[in-house]
């Protein structure tokens, strides 16, 4: 989606356990779920 | 994308992270599906020294998902704007790297979130932080103006990402840069989980 709205150099870091012992955290280890950190830029 | 192509109802999808968002901003210590605060940031690979450094009001209602100056830092002098800038945690941490010479645009519609960061900010005395009443959607912030946009957990919870995209792209200047975290999942989702507005926020 990023490339179609015209960002370029798209950059996606390593995935953060976000949910890891929270409440959450099952729902999230259903659907593997992770944070990640993003870069791109506007020509 | 048309409202009709939408997996859930945009406004009840912000009614329901407002009341989410409002617990987090008064009363940030209970349990939450997620982590916040000080453990959350040290979790996530936040500079130990530049956290420690923030008042415990500044941290407390932090609930992001990841870093979004993992991959790259702001540089001194820079304007940026945070969308979704909730308790202004990393509008806070943006402002440090930007410095006096550089500016902070938080944008967030939880007017509790709004209140808290408002106060964090005057009494830490940062003059280059500013918190601004918004929708990622629709950024109160001029075309071209921002050299960064950063973001931290919010755009999964919007219901039309293509737009705050766009919205993004119109407020940063050519050349500028979108820094942003937030989860991804390598799962598909089912349809009726995406309808279900409750699996949004919980």
């Amino acid at each position: 989606m990023l490339e179609d709205i015209g960002f370029t150099d798209v950059i996606i870091g390593e995935p953060a356990d976000t949910f890891g012992g929270a409440t959450g955290e099952t729902n999230a280890r259903a659907f593997d779920v992770y944070g990640y950190g993003f870069l791109a830029y506007r020509p | 994308m048309t409202m009709a192509a939408l997996p859930v109802d945009p406004e009840a999808l912000r009614e329901q992270v407002r009341e989410k968002y409002r617990d987090v901003a008064v009363d940030p210590h209970r349990t939450f599906h997620f982590h916040t605060g000080r453990r959350l940031a040290a979790r996530l690979g936040y500079d130990e020294a530049v956290v420690d450094a923030l008042p415990e009001r500044a941290v407390e209602s932090f609930a992001g998902v990841g870093n979004p100056f993992a991959l790259r830092a702001l540089a001194p002098g820079e304007r940026a704007v945070d969308v979704g800038s909730g308790g202004g945690f990393d509008s806070f941490i943006a402002a440090s790297q930007v410095g006096g010479g550089g500016r902070v645009v938080g944008v967030d519609m939880t007017p509790e979130m709004l209140k808290k960061s408002r106060q964090t900010a005057e009494a830490l005395e940062l003059r280059q932080v500013e918190f601004r009443e918004g929708l990622a959607e629709a950024l109160p912030v001029e075309d071209g103006w921002a050299d960064v946009v950063i973001s931290n957990g919010v755009i999964n919870l919007c219901a039309d990402k293509r737009t705050v995209f766009q919205e993004i792209r119109r407020v940063l200047r050519p050349g500028g840069r979108l820094q942003f975290a937030d989860i991804a999942n390598g799962r598909p989702v089912p349809p009726d989980a995406m309808r279900d507005i409750d699996l949004w926020t919980g």
